[in-house]
C-alpha cells in the first residue's frame, strides 16, 4: 500500500481565453488498504489528477508525495478502454508490463488471470474477446504487477450494466486479498457507494467540495437498506453543492 | 376445445417450391460467373467477322480466339519466334520491379517518416509528393527512355519514381496514427523505451508499411511495362513492343493476358493470403483509414485502376 | 523501507499576458516554419533540376526549368498549343461521358446478384490491367481510326467508375427511404430528395477517377493512334530527340489536368457537397 500527499495541487491548460482549470488548489491526504472514489460531473479534474499521480501528466504547480511500502515502484492502471495491444496475446500483453519473463512471472501473470476467471485466454487476441472480457484483462494486468497503488479510470464505464457488477464484485474481492490502495475514478455514485471506504466529491472546475467517508461493512450489497440509505445521503450532499451527476 | 388439424396431403413432386437443380444452379451468379468467358468468346468471334465483313478493314490484322490460344500455348512450351521466351522475359522483368521496389521503399520510408515526425520536412516535400502522385508513368519512361536509351536502369528508376510517393505517403500516415493511448498505457506502467519501440511503434507501423509495399509493387509493375515499352531491349514490356511492331495482334494480346493472370495471381494469391496471416489480430484492415483528401484522391485511382 | 516518489513543481502561475504572447508568437512561428520550408523545397527541387542540367547530364538529354520556360513561348508561337490541348481534351470529354455512361450502367446492372456474377471478372480485368494494353490492341485494330483512342479510354476507366456508382447504390439507404414512403412521399421527390443526393457523391468520385485515369491513358494512346492532340507531339519530339519539346509537352498538360482535377473539380466538390463531412477539405 502507499501514502499520498498532496499540496496545493494545481493544474491549468491553455492560455488567455483558452485557459482551462482542471485541478484548482487540491489539498489530500490518503493511503493503506482503503478504497478511495473520485467522484464528479465531466470536467471536475478526476481523470487529470489520476493521470498527474501516476505520472502521466505533470502538475501546474505544487507538490505530489507518494510513499510506498513495497517494491514495485510503478503503480497499476487501469483506463477506461482497455488499452491493450491488439497485436499480441492476452497473456504477451501481460507480460509486456512485467520487468522479465521468467517462469515465475508467467505464473504470476497467469494467477492473475485466473483470478479474473480468464485463465484459458492466454493465447487469445484482444480482438477475439467481448468489451468486458478485455476490461477484465487490464484489470489483470494492473493487479499482475503488485504495485502498493492501483489507480482505476471509470473502468466500467463503458460497460453493460450486468457485466460491471459482475466485474464490481471481482474487483472488489481482489482487493480485499491484497493490501492496496485503490483510487477509483467514477461518475456513478451508487458505483461508488458500494465499493470505497471513502468518496472525494470534485465539482467542475477542479475544487474538491466535499470527503465522505462510508462506514459500512463489506461486502456491500446493493440492495442493501444501509448502502441504499448512504447512496441517498451522498447524493443529496451533490444536490446541495449543486452538482450534476447521472 | 376445438383443436384443428390440417388436412395432410402427401404432395406430389410437381408441387415441391424448390426449382429443381439445374434451374438452380442456372440462376445462381457462380454459373453466371462461369458464363461470362464464354460469352466474350462469342463476342469476339462476332466482332472479327463484323470487321473483316466492313469493307475498310486489313482483315489480316485480326486475330482469332484459336490463334491467341496457340500463341500461349507455344510461348509457355518455350517455341517462341521473339528473342527471348515469355519465361526469361517475366523474369528480367520481375528482376527489375523487385530492384526498383526495394529502393522505393527504403528512401519511400525514410521521407515518409520525416514527413511525418516533422512539421519542417513535411511542408518541404508536400507538394512534390502530390505532383508525384498524379504523374503518369508513361511521362517518366519516355523521358527516361531518351537519356539512358536502352539500358536496364531506365526501367528500373521508372519503378522508383511511379511507386515512391505511394510509400511516402502511407508511411507518413502511420506515423501519424500512432495509437496515442497505447503509448500512455506504456507510460503509466513504467515500460523502458526499447520494449515501447518493439511492442507498440514497430507493431502499429507495420500495416502502413505493408499497404505500401503493395502500391508500390502494383503501380510499379505497371510503370515498369511502359518503360521497358519506350526504352528497353528486353523484357515483358519490350516484347509487348515487339509483337506490336510486328503487328502480331495475337502476340500482344498473349503477352497482355500473361501480364495481367501474372498480376492478379501475384495479388490475389500470394499478396492477399499473406495479408490476411499478418493482420490476423485485425482482419478488416487493409490500408490507413484516413489519409489527407488530396493524397487519398490518387490512392484510390490507383488502388482501384491500372494507372498508367 | 519502501520506495518513494515524488513530484515536485514549485513554481508561481505566469503572468497571464506573457503566457498568451507565448502561445500567439508560437502559432505564428508555426505558420511561418510551414511557409518557409515549403518555399525552400521548390527552390531545391527547382535549383537541383536547374544545376542538374548542363552538369550531371548534357542539357538536351536534361533540360532545366528555364529551357521548359523558354521552349512553352516557342512553342505557343508555333501555335500548336491551343489546337493540341482542344484536341486532346475534346477526345478526353467524348470518352469520359461514354465511358461514364457505360460505367453507370454497369453500376446499376450489377445490383443484380446474377449479373454481378457474370461482369465480375470483366469488372477486375477492367481494374487490373494497365492502359497501355487496351491502348495496343486498339492501335493494332483500329489503326490510326478516330474511335481506337476513345475505345482504348473507355476500356480502362469503366471499371472503376462502375464500381463507385454500385457502391453509391448499394449503400442507398433503405430505412430512410422506408420512412419517406411510410410518410406517403412521392417517388418522384423520394428520387429528388434522397436517391439523387445520396448517389451525387458517388458520381462525382466516379467521374473524378475516370477523369484522373482519362487523362493520361489519352495522351497514351495518342503517341500510338493518332495524328493530333498531345501524345501526338510527344512522339513527334521524341522521334526528333527533341527532349526539350519533349518535357515541356508533358509538363504543360500535367500542369493542366493537375489544375483541372484540384482547382477545378474541388471547387465544385466544395460548393455542392459542403454537408458531407467525409469529403470534407481543409
Amino acid at each position: 500500500m502507499a501514502d499520498i500527499e498532496i499540496k496545493n495541487l494545481h493544474k491549468e491548460f491553455g492560455v488567455g481565453d483558452d485557459k482551462v482549470v482542471a485541478l484548482e488548489d487540491v489539498n489530500l491526504q490518503l493511503g493503506g488498504h482503503v478504497f478511495v472514489s473520485i467522484v464528479g460531473p465531466s470536467g471536475c479534474g478526476k481523470s487529470t489528477l489520476l493521470n498527474i499521480l501516476s505520472g502521466i501528466e505533470t502538475p501546474t504547480s505544487g507538490v505530489v508525495n507518494i510513499t510506498q511500502s513495497g517494491h514495485e515502484a510503478a503503480p497499476g492502471y487501469v483506463f477506461q478502454a482497455a488499452r491493450l495491444l491488439p497485436w499480441r496475446t492476452v497473456m504477451d500483453n501481460l507480460l509486456f508490463v512485467q520487468k522479465d519473463k521468467s517462469d515465475e512471472t508467467r505464473a504470476r501473470c497467469q494467477h492473475y488471470l485466473e483470478m479474473v476467471q480468464l485463465g484459458d485466454k492466454g493465447s487469445k487476441f484482444p480482438g477475439e474477446l467481448s468489451g468486458g472480457m478485455q476490461q477484465r484483462v487490464g484489470i489483470a494486468r494492473a493487479f499482475s504487477i503488485e504495485p502498493d497503488v492501483l489507480f482505476m479510470d471509470e473502468p466500467f464505464s463503458h460497460l453493460d450494466a450486468i457485466t460491471a457488477r459482475s466485474l464490481r464484485t471481482e474487483l472488489h474481492a481482489m482487493w480485499a486479498d491484497t493490501k492496496k490502495t485503490i483510487i477509483f475514478v467514477t461518475h456513478d455514485v451508487g458505483e461508488a457507494v458500494e465499493l470505497s471506504d471513502r468518496i472525494l466529491v470534485f465539482a467542475k472546475g477542479g475544487r474538491l467540495e466535499d470527503d465522505i467517508n462510508i462506514d459500512l461493512p463489506f461486502p456491500r450489497d446493493p440492495s442493501d437498506e444501509k448502502v441504499a440509505i448512504a447512496k441517498a445521503s451522498v447524493l443529496r450532499k451533490f444536490e446541495e453543492l449543486d452538482l450534476v451527476v447521472s | 376445445m376445438t383443436t384443428h388439424t390440417a388436412p395432410r396431403k402427401t404432395s406430389p413432386r410437381r408441387h415441391t417450391t424448390q426449382a429443381p437443380l439445374i434451374v438452380r444452379f442456372v440462376k445462381s451468379p457462380k454459373f453466371a460467373r462461369f458464363l461470362f468467358p464464354w460469352a466474350v468468346l462469342v463476342f469476339w468471334l462476332i466482332g472479327n467477322k463484323l470487321i473483316q465483313d466492313s469493307w475498310d478493314f486489313d482483315s489480316s490484322v485480326l486475330a482469332t480466339p484459336r490463334e491467341v490460344w496457340d500463341f500461349m500455348w507455344a510461348e509457355i512450351t518455350n517455341d517462341t519466334v521473339a528473342p527471348d521466351n515469355v519465361y526469361r522475359t517475366f523474369g528480367i522483368s520481375l528482376r527489375r520491379l523487385g530492384v526498383g521496389f526495394a529502393i522505393a521503399m527504403f528512401l519511400g520510408t525514410l521521407i515518409g517518416l520525416g514527413m511525418g515526425l516533422s512539421k519542417a520536412i513535411n511542408a518541404f516535400f508536400h507538394d512534390w509528393v502530390m505532383a508525384l502522385l498524379a504523374m503518369p508513368a508513361l511521362a517518366w519512361a519516355l523521358f527516361l527512355s531518351l537519356i539512358f536509351g536502352f539500358d536496364n536502369r531506365g526501367p528500373t528508376i521508372a519503378v522508383i519514381l511511379a511507386g515512391i510517393p505511394f510509400v511516402i505517403v502511407n508511411i507518413r500516415e502511420g506515423v501519424r496514427s500512432t495509437p496515442r493511448e497505447l503509448f500512455d498505457m506504456s507510460g503509466a506502467f513504467n515500460v523502458p523505451r526499447a520494449k515501447t519501440v518493439r511492442h507498440v511503434l514497430l507493431p502499429s507501423l507495420f500495416p502502413f508499411m505493408f499497404a505500401a509495399a503493395r502500391y508500390a509493387f502494383s503501380i510499379g509493375w505497371k510503370g515498369l511495362v511502359i518503360a521497358e515499352l519506350f526504352g528497353g531491349q528486353d523484357g515483358a514490356g519490350w516484347t509487348m513492343k515487339f509483337w506490336y511492331d510486328a503487328h502480331r495482334l495475337h502476340g500482344v494480346i498473349g503477352y497482355s493476358m500473361f501480364f495481367v493472370i501474372l498480376a492478379l495471381f501475384i495479388e490475389n494469391v500470394v499478396l492477399e493470403p499473406i495479408s490476411r496471416r499478418v493482420f490476423k489480430w485485425r482482419p478488416a484492415l487493409t490500408g490507413p483509414d484516413v489519409v489527407e483528401e488530396e493524397f487519398q484522391h490518387e490512392l484510390d485511382v490507383a488502388s482501384g485502376a491500372g494507372t498508367l | 523501507m519502501g520506495v518513494s516518489a515524488t513530484i515536485e513543481v514549485e513554481t508561481s502561475t505566469p503572468q497571464r499576458t506573457t503566457s498568451e504572447e507565448r502561445a500567439i508568437r508560437a502559432r505564428r512561428k508555426d505558420f511561418a516554419v510551414r511557409w518557409i520550408w515549403r518555399l525552400l523545397g521548390y527552390v531545391v527541387v527547382l535549383g537541383l533540376w536547374e544545376w542538374a542540367s548542363g552538369t550531371v547530364l548534357e542539357e538536351n538529354l536534361l533540360p532545366g526549368p528555364s529551357r521548359v520556360f523558354e521552349t512553352t513561348f516557342d512553342l505557343i508561337d508555333q501555335g500548336s498549343i491551343v489546337e493540341s490541348f482542344r484536341a486532346t481534351l475534346t477526345r478526353i470529354g467524348i470518352a469520359i461521358t461514354i465511358s461514364f455512361f457505360l460505367g453507370a450502367i454497369l453500376g446499376i446492372l450489377t445490383q443484380n446478384a446474377w449479373l454481378r456474377g457474370f461482369f465480375k471478372d470483366a469488372i477486375t480485368i477492367g481494374l487490373t490491367a494497365p492502359g497501355l494494353i487496351w491502348v495496343l490492341i486498339t492501335a493494332i485494330v483500329f489503326g490510326n481510326r478516330w474511335y481506337g483512342p476513345l475505345i482504348a479510354i473507355v476500356l480502362t476507366t469503366f471499371a472503376l467508375v462502375s464500381v463507385n456508382v454500385a457502391e453509391g447504390i448499394g449503400s442507398l439507404p433503405k430505412d430512410t427511404l422506408d420512412m419517406a414512403r411510410a410518410f406517403g412521399v412521392s417517388l418522384f421527390n423520394r428520387n429528388r430528395h434522397i436517391v439523387i443526393p445520396h448517389l451525387a457523391p458517388f458520381l462525382f468520385t466516379g467521374l473524378r477517377f475516370c477523369f484522373s485515369i482519362g487523362w493520361k491513358v489519352t495522351v497514351l494512346t495518342e503517341i500510338f493512334s493518332s495524328s493530333s492532340g498531345i501524345g501526338f507531339e510527344m512522339r513527334i519530339a521524341q522521334t526528333l530527340f527533341r527532349q526539350d519539346e519533349l518535357i515541356t509537352w508533358i509538363l504543360l498538360f500535367f500542369l493542366f489536368a493537375l489544375f483541372l482535377e484540384k482547382v477545378v473539380l474541388q471547387f465544385f466538390e466544395n460548393r455542392f457537397f459542403r454537408w458531407r463531412k467525409d469529403i470534407a477539405t481543409a
